[in-house]
Formats: structure tokens, sequence, C-alpha cells
């Protein structure tokens, strides 16, 4: 097996990171000499030092926001996931449960969210409750699909090996169903992280809950460019550190998959 | 145990299949009988759609025939399944990706609950040395072995083997079928093994069933007769030779 050294390591990773990096800077760079060279009024388009200069002057203030809206977006999709990874290992076992549940499922995907609302506010209230409920509800259906078909994507010359070994239904699911799933499990989280925090900021606009949502809303109302610049950039850093950390996950539980190790 | 013992080991009576395809029923098996000694190696020869990995699967309990009895050690498939009578080999090895090559030969351990020294089982098939490798690290022949170390992990009196070496290159190939041979004289346990090659089914075992399509069936069983321990050199005696143009004879007045 192959050990890299710790400088070879650092080396790939900044090779990985440095392009877009300096892209980013490049972009940043030039917005805010544009704005400042052709005078862009700054309701209109703020540069890129005000935009940080809103963050750094109210930390405290996007960080309860963005603390807000991550729980609501990662509860509601470690429950909506927990769930639909049930549901899939049924559905997975027995084709006519499949056939009574993929259609109620399907229903929930295909219904717009924002017409729920009003019933999950009248539910759950108006805390976090109905917030966790949209995230849940709209990153269901990707784990729920996803899991079905990777529970069934086993190889069928190990599952006859098994099979001649006489092994029960739940050795074969710990032995091949669940690992040969992962892949597949993986890629359903990649899917639903970004879908998880348009779920939570959707709820907070409807609701006016604290979030990253309702600092928007504010920002809007007080016509504040750069705070609704300022949430937009916190909550892109979300989705970034969010879908980073399923990689890293994934590349250490998937170190088998053909997948890993590019 | 010697393969004279008049016992069988595998009793097929009757044994017919149909498969659904779509364009109407197809007679994968009709009317077939055979008779495998206890510690006999036999071969299954034959074209595509002769019904030779159908008829493997039913001995193996992976396949519910339509008519027909299978016996193996007096049992149904079901029941040797849950003696642990078999071990299977396939032609792709169905090797789990996420465990190494040692946790791999554990597999049937772990599901039967049998004992094994797993450092053994991969000496035996000469893959000392590789048990920290993961599959997608081996050769194909490599992971063959490992498939191989695996079936016979539990102690099998049967051997299942449907084309084990059909996707390996010529060089591997050779080089598995004159393993198999050393660890089979050294054993003697029985072995059902499917082929599509007639040499190499000369060269491995004590009888050779020929099979025909549409529907598949039996043509002739072959005793092979030639002395063992068997060795490559044998495939050029005149023997060897009389006995697959006779096989080879056979395949064809039915095709």
């Amino acid at each position: 097996m192959k050990r890299r050294t710790a400088g070879a390591r650092a080396r790939e990773v900044a090779l990985t990171v440095l392009p877009a990096a300096t892209f980013l800077a490049a972009l940043l760079a030039a917005w805010e000499v544009w704005v400042r060279v052709r005078e862009v009024r700054s309701y209109l388009l703020p540069p890129p030092s005000d935009v940080f200069r809103a963050l750094a002057d109210n930390p405290g203030r996007f960080a309860s926001a963005a603390q807000g809206s991550l729980t609501a977006a990662v509860g509601g999709l470690l429950i909506a996931s927990a769930i639909a990874f049930g549901l899939a290992v049924i559905m997975a076992h027995s084709r006519t449960l499949e056939r009574a549940l993929y259609p109620p499922a399907l229903l929930v995907k295909v219904t717009p969210i924002v017409a729920v609302y009003p019933l999950l506010a009248i539910w759950f209230g108006f805390g976090i409750g109905p917030k966790v409920a949209i995230a849940a509800l709209v990153t269901f259906f990707p784990m729920l699909v996803n899991a079905v078909v990777g529970l069934r994507s086993i190889d069928p010359q190990a599952l006859d090996v098994l099979r001649v070994l006489n092994a029960s239904r739940w050795q074969i699911f710990w032995r091949l169903r669940l690992p040969s799933s992962l892949p597949y499990v993986f890629a359903a989280l990649r899917i639903s992280v970004p879908l998880s925090l348009v779920g939570a900021v959707v709820a907070e606009f409807l609701s006016g809950s604290s979030g990253m949502g309702q600092l928007i809303l504010i920002a809007n109302g007080d016509f504040d460019t750069s705070g609704l610049f300022g949430a937009v950039f916190v909550l892109a850093a979300l989705g970034v550190t969010l879908t980073l950390g399923v990689s890293y996950v994934e590349g250490r539980v998937l170190t088998w998959h053909e997948s890993s190790g590019r | 145990m010697p393969p004279s013992e008049t016992d069988a080991a595998i009793e097929v009576r009757g044994l017919s299949h149909r498969y659904e395809a779509e364009d109407g029923p197809l007679q994968a098996l009709s009317g077939v009988d055979l008779r495998i000694a206890d510690g006999e190696f036999v071969s299954l020869v034959g074209p595509s759609g002769c019904g030779k990995t159908t008829l493997l699967r039913a001995v193996g309990g992976l396949l519910a025939p339509e008519t027909g009895e299978v016996r193996v050690h007096g049992l149904t498939p079901a029941a040797a399944q849950q003696a642990r009578h078999f071990g299977l080999v396939s032609q792709d090895p169905g090797l789990l990706p996420w465990r190494n090559v040692e946790a791999n030969v554990r597999l049937p351990l772990e599901v039967t609950g049998a004992r094994a020294d797993v450092g053994a089982l991969l000496a035996r098939v000469g893959i000392e040395g590789f048990a920290r490798y993961m599959p997608r690290q081996l050769s194909g022949g490599m992971r063959q072995r490992v498939a191989l170390a695996r079936a016979l992990a539990h102690g099998p009196r049967v051997l299942l083997m449907d084309e084990p070496f059909g996707a390996l290159d010529e060089f591997s190939r050779e080089a598995m079928r004159l393993e198999l041979l050393r660890l089979w004289e050294a054993e003697r346990s029985t072995v059902l093994f499917v082929t599509h090659s007639i040499r190499e089914a000369v060269l491995l075992s004590d009888r050779v069933v020929v099979m025909g399509p549409r529907p598949g069936r039996v043509l002739a069983e072959i005793e092979v007769g030639l002395p063992r321990p068997r060795f490559e050199a044998q495939e050029e005696t005149p023997e060897f030779g009389v006995l697959v143009a006779r096989i080879r004879a056979l395949l064809r007045e039915a095709a």
C-alpha cells in the first residue's frame, strides 16, 4: 500500500486548493476595483470590503443566525436520513412494500414544500420545529431513492456464496447489503446537504424565526445590501463546510471504493 | 476418501427447468439424471445454453427446479446448505471489496461458526503474504485464488465451481488448473466443475458429462481414466487427444 509523506500530502492539498482560491481572490479583487472605479452605488452592489466589514462589525449576530440555521438543517438532514434509510431497508427486501411505499414517498417529493409550511407551523409551532421538518422533508427523498438502489446493488456472486452457506437475512444485510449501500448513501448526503440549508432558510423566510433567513429579511428591509451579501457569504461557507465534512467522512469510510483516492 | 466408494455425494433425478424469456419459455434442462460419487471430480462441458450452470445452481440450492429431485449426501439442497456442505467458486470472484484478503477468506467462518487457520488456507492456494491486500490490489488470478480459499475455508464436502477460470488470461488459467489439481488430489472432496474448455475438463476430471443445448440435456458421460496425479504433459499424450476428440465429436453431432 502506498504511503505518502506529510510533505507530499501538503503539496497535493495545496495543488488542489490553490487554483480555486486564487481564482476566487482574483474575482473579489476585480469586483472591488470595478465597484470603486465605476462608483457603483453601494445599495446596488457594495464592494467586498464593505461586505467583510459588515461581517466583522457584527460577528455575533451572524454566528448565532448561522448556528440557528445550521442546527435546523443538520437536524432535519439526520432525522430524514435515518428514517429514509430505515424505510429503504424495508423496501429493498420486499417489492410489494416498495410498491406500497414508493408513491407516498414520491408525493412528499413533488408537493411544493412552501405549500406545506403553514401546516407544519400549526403542528410544530414557530420555533425550530417547522424548520427541522422542512429540512427533513426536502432531504428525505434523495436518501430514500439512493439507499434503495444501494441496498440492491449487491454483487450477485457474493450473494450466491453467502446463500450456499445458508447465511441468514441478517448476516447478508450486515456483511453484504449495508456496506454495498454506503457509496450510494454518501452520494445522497452530498445531494442533501445543500438542500437541507435551502429548507432551513426557506422556513425562516416564511416564519421569521431566528436564523440566516431572518437575517436576510431584516437586511432586506433595511436596504442593507452589505448585510445581504454577508448572509450569502456565510450560507455559502456553511454549504462548503458541510459538503467537505461529508467528503471527509466518506474518504475515511470508503477507502475501498473506486471513487476514493482520486 | 477414495473415489471408489459407492455412496453418492450428488444425485440428480429427472431434473427439468424452464426460464421465462421474453420470446417465450426457454427449456434450460430436460430430464437430467446424474450421479456423482463421494470424492469424484466431475466436469460439465457444453456450449452456452446447454444448462450446465442451471444444473450446478440446482445442485447448490440456488435455483428451485420445476421438476426433478436433487440429493446431496442424502439431503435436499436446502438441508445441505444448512449442513454447510457447499463451497462455491464462480467465474467472477465475488470478493467483498471492503475486506482484505484475510477477512474475505474468514467470511464463511463468520457465517457458519466453523473454525479454520486462515493463514494455512492462504498458503494452500499460494497467496500467503497477501493477507492484508485489498481485492482491488490483486490480479484476476490472485482474486480467484482468494475465492478458492474462501470456498474451502469451512471444510465443505462438495465444491461447486462455475467456470472458475473462465475470465482469466491463458497463463493464469494454466497455473490455476495445476493448483486446483494439486489441492484436489490431496483432499479428494467432491467437485462439480462447469467449463467451456474440453481440454480443461479432461485434464482435471474423473468423468466428463457432455451436455447439449435446446433443450439442455446430458449427451454422454465419458470416463477419463488417465492416471493420477495428473500433470500438464499428459495433455500431449495420445490418450488425452482421443478423449478430447471424442467429446468434440459428441458436441458437433448435437449442434
